[in-house]
């Protein structure tokens, strides 16, 4: 309990020290709260509270924002391990030990010392090293239960290595990796780095902005907008200044393109990013990144001031006369935050909770201005089609959807991992000519596709040629990512993980989503251990309608995508008749 | 300017900027609402104010949603009933069976709106279990957090009329939950128990102390009337049960305060039925024998000891006391000191008393603003 004086009591000097770097703005306080973290009291109330004296606002904001986010804790806490319970992680590991996640975390605190705090996490996006860890900042996997405990002793796993080509993947964004030194810009301007910005440079904003609509690009988060439309509505905005912000909050489960991105080339999103601050008339930017990938966030700061110290980051650049900044800006654990609206709360020091649209972003965004949020793929793509030109973006695909894009297969295929290709490919192809085909043994059961808020798909939809349209034909591409599953996973058992992943991560705003999430975990619980009756199927139906209908955002909205597609590819597994194991 | 939209299938002119809650009011169509009050800024939180707007995907609250031309707006067919009565059974799900015994009982909102809908409670729920009753130890304000379903207006209500900040949203998902700043007592959170958090909570939630377990919203009856404390003027009802006060509740047509009040004017009645109030006159023993004051105060001489007394004497007293004091000193050699706990009417007499009958101008107020 918060002793009744410490609004009196003068801020404890180490306080003052974890905020030495900080404004004293309240956009901080996410950061000036993940430093408390490591103090010995960790983010205890009377820390909370000084934290919010420092930055003038009232504690309870303080304390809203450190029980939002996972990774912040009331506890005291000397080292964690959060295990991802993601659909990837959950197949790899339910074939193992275990069907709940929850006894996961249990069977794996027995087995490491004392010290670590062992707690589940949504989705890490290491789902190539599947299953995996976050031992305190640093990723690792794959790793079992029973070696969980090496962890505790430095031991990282694997990092996938995707320097190689498939046979028929195009590059593009993942070209020259196997050349390309993420953590040297010398190595990054070789093989064309920044040519698309000394391009953009040349034009007038209005040109880039053309370039960018002709080119087709489609935004890449999975909702698939018109990148040149949103660059456009921003740079028409009459209030000043702009702000253009990556969205690197990659934590839609089956989703690690950003992070396979900001690992082998940095410098293509910053550089898309200063086309983009060019285009819209910005000079300040900001990656909100998601608080899980630490490692990908300290080698952006270092591309950025690689980027500035050649004159292509900071004050007029290259002698044009535009400057542009972009700041690195650490998320905390909130799936929520990828949500645009939800993302510019966060930035700025808030509860990710979304705002009410409209106004959109473009027109009231990070501060009230107009701001440009895209996905950090989005980004990729603008300083190679600045470079070519939209007809050679265009020239890449024969489909009516220009460009490439970033792929993720996973699950029971021979090859899993991520590749680069153009639009229009069907299911199938993505798992027999990306993905090595099935494993050994496997016949097709489901995939999962486009993420957690995608479609469960059966056999009957592996010929559908896939974009951004495809799922009004019951099929999503979303972020780009396909989980396939045989016959051993349960599609009543994976479905209860997806909404166990949902009813985690609702921000709480809305009450369809808040307290429909949870009960429809609860209920698909039941189903799954259970039998199933048809009142529980009903429920479920009436459940997902109203979670679709009346939710405040797009993560209430977009839960019923899941259920209705489970319900409805797979009516006979959900059938009452059907008596579960 | 006007547009046109179609309500409930009727056509109808509105101004533009207006909410689709708007417009329904104004043709007294009742949407219900919860998260929505008219002094607070509109946050779309509860959802059961949703409307089906033709050819819009989702519904629409009506609360945030504004009226645009050619809009064809239903308020109550099939597919929005369905919805508002779902989304309250997920409130009614986690919230206590206890209407009983509650409070609020009578003027609950959600109370109100499981009549209106027809709603049980669910089978599955906590149903209220999940947080300690009575869990705060403000004097005036109780905490009984189960019953809460999250619309907020206590949040807003303390950050937007009293800017106190007290109230905020913590937790997320279906453990958020509302606290008192960093999650301690509210007088540590730096409440200043106004009680505008209790005045707009829909439920039982939050209540007054002072009033709990005193009377029901059927069992009492309004009275209007102006707060004393201070010069503001703000109005008030005073909840009677059997000709007995107990309790006050904010008057929503107050002209000069709204809902707003001060901790003295929501709490501070207490005084009217303390025991040691005085309600008859009382003169020193002295003055009733006539006696001339004593030189030295003896606190256990008999002569200046309170006597209880009838109105007629002790006026007659006071009166010829005075006369004398103005006759030999003047008038400006009397004071006059009126208090904020006579009503305003007495005031304004004090105030012609000594302006007029004393002839000066030395008059105050215990609480002058």
């Amino acid at each position: 309990m918060t002793n009744k004086t410490t609004r009196f009591k003068p801020i404890p000097q180490e306080i003052l020290e974890k905020s030495v770097e900080l404004s004293n703005s309240p956009e901080v306080l996410l950061e000036l709260l993940s430093n408390l973290q490591a103090l010995p009291e960790s983010l205890s109330r009377d820390n909370i509270t000084y934290a919010a004296r420092l930055l003038n606002i009232p504690a309870h904001h303080a304390y809203g924002v450190t029980t939002f986010y996972s990774m912040l804790s009331t506890e005291t806490r000397k080292n964690t391990l959060r295990i991802c319970d993601g659909p990837v992680c959950w197949i790899k590991r339910a074939s193992a030990e275990e069907k709940h996640t929850k006894n996961v975390v249990d069977l794996i605190s027995d087995t490491v010392p004392s010290e670590w705090t062992v707690e589940r996490s949504s989705c890490l996006g290491l789902c190539d090293r599947a299953p995996a860890i976050l031992v305190n900042d640093d990723q690792a996997g794959p790793i079992s239960i029973g070696e969980t405990k090496n962890a505790c002793q430095g031991w990282k796993g694997v990092p996938t290595d995707y320097s190689i080509p498939r046979p028929n993947e195009k590059r593009v964004m993942l070209a020259n990796t196997d050349q390309i030194d993420p953590n040297d810009i010398h190595s990054a301007i070789k093989f064309g780095g920044y040519l698309g910005l000394q391009t953009a440079l040349q034009l007038t904003p209005e040109e880039v902005i053309a370039i960018i609509e002709a080119s087709g690009l489609q935004g890449r988060g999975g909702a698939g907008f018109p990148v040149g439309r949103k660059w456009k509505f921003v740079s028409q905005a009459q209030i000043f200044p702009k702000y253009i912000i990556a969205n690197a909050d990659e934590s839609e489960p089956l989703i690690f393109k950003d992070r396979v991105l900001i690992d082998s080339n940095p410098h293509q999103l910053l550089e898309g990013m200063a086309i983009g601050g060019y285009a819209c008339g910005a000079s300040e930017a900001y990656i909100y990144i998601r608080g899980e990938y630490v490692s990908q966030a300290q080698r952006l700061k270092l591309a950025i001031k690689q980027a500035g110290e050649l004159g292509w980051l900071g004050d007029n650049i290259q002698g044009s006369g535009f400057s542009f900044h972009i700041h690195v800006h650490l998320g905390a654990g909130a799936y929520i935050c990828g949500e645009e609206t939800a993302l510019i709360e966060s930035l700025e020091g808030k509860r990710g909770e979304p705002r009410l649209r409209p106004p959109y972003p473009p027109t009231f965004g990070f501060r009230g201005h107009p701001t440009a949020v895209n996905n950090v793929e989005s980004f990729a793509a603008v300083p190679h089609i600045m470079k070519n030109g939209s007809d050679w973006w265009k020239s890449l695909s024969t489909y009516s959807v220009p460009g490439t894009k970033l792929y993720m297969i996973l699950g029971h295929v021979r090859k899993p991992g991520i590749f680069e290709a153009p639009f229009g490919l069907t299911l199938r192809q993505i798992i027999d000519d990306y993905g090595g085909g099935l494993q050994d043994g496997s016949s097709f059961h489901f995939a999962l596709t486009g993420g957690a808020a995608g479609t469960m798909v059966n056999s009957s939809m592996l010929d559908i040629p896939l974009d951004y349209s495809s799922s009004q034909k019951g099929i999503g591409l979303g972020a780009g990512a396909f989980l396939i599953c045989d016959n051993r996973v349960s599609s009543v058992a994976f479905l209860r993980e997806l909404l166990h992943f949902f009813a985690a991560e609702s921000c709480g705003k809305c009450t369809p989503c808040r307290v429909g999430t949870w009960r429809a975990y609860n209920l698909l619980c039941q189903m799954a251990d259970n039998e199933i009756t048809e009142p529980d199927i009903d429920e479920l139906k009436a459940l997902s309608e109203n979670m679709l209908l009346t939710s405040f955002c797009g993560l209430g909205q977009s839960v019923p995508i899941s259920i209705n597609s489970a319900l409805a590819n797979f009516a006979s597994e959900f059938s009452a008749s059907r008596k579960r194991d | 300017m006007t547009i046109n939209i179609t309500f409930n299938g009727k056509a109808i002119q509105v101004e533009p900027g207006q909410t689709i809650l708007q417009v329904a009011r104004q043709n007294e169509v009742n949407i219900p609402t919860l998260c929505y009050h008219k002094d607070l800024s509109p946050t779309g939180n509860c959802r059961m104010c949703v409307v089906e707007v033709k050819n819009w995907r989702f519904l629409q609250a009506a609360c945030v949603t504004q009226v645009t031309d050619g809009m064809e707006i239903e308020t109550h067919n099939e597919k929005v009933t369905k919805s508002r009565k779902l989304s309250l059974q997920l409130m009614l799900a986690n919230h206590p069976q206890d209407c009983l015994t509650c409070e609020a009982s009578g003027e609950c909102e959600l109370q109100d709106l499981a009549y209106e809908y027809k709603i049980e409670a669910p089978g599955w729920g906590t149903k209220g279990t999940r947080y300690t009753v009575d869990s705060d130890p403000n004097p005036f304000i109780r905490v009984d957090m189960n019953r809460c379903i999250l619309c907020r207006r206590c949040v807003q209500a303390c950050a937007e009329i009293q800017v106190r900040n007290v109230w905020g949203v913590a937790r997320r998902g279906i453990d958020e939950q509302i606290v008192a700043g960093a999650d301690t007592t509210m007088l540590e959170a730096h409440c200043e128990s106004c009680g505008q958090c209790v005045a707009y909570c829909p439920t039982g939630a939050l209540s007054n102390k002072m009033s709990y377990g005193k009377g029901r919203r059927h069992q009492i009856k309004k009275v209007p009337t102006i707060c004393t404390y201070c010069g503001v003027g703000c109005q008030f009802d005073f909840n009677v049960k059997n000709g007995r006060i107990i309790g006050v509740s904010s008057n929503p047509n107050s002209p000069v305060n709204g809902m707003a009040l001060c901790v003295k004017g929501r709490y501070g009645w207490d005084f009217i039925y303390h025991p040691d109030r005085l309600k008859k006159p009382m003169v020193r023993q002295y003055l009733l024998d006539g006696k001339t004051k004593p030189t030295h105060y003896d606190p256990k001489c008999p002569d200046w000891g309170w006597v209880e007394t009838d109105w007629e004497k002790a006026l007659d007293i006071t009166a010829k006391k005075l006369g004398q004091t103005i006759d030999s000193h003047g008038p400006n050699s009397v004071g006059v000191f009126t208090s904020a706990k006579c009503t305003n009417e007495e005031n304004y007499l004090m105030n012609k008393f000594s302006r007029q009958v004393i002839g000066t101008n030395n008059i105050d107020h215990c609480a002058r603003l």
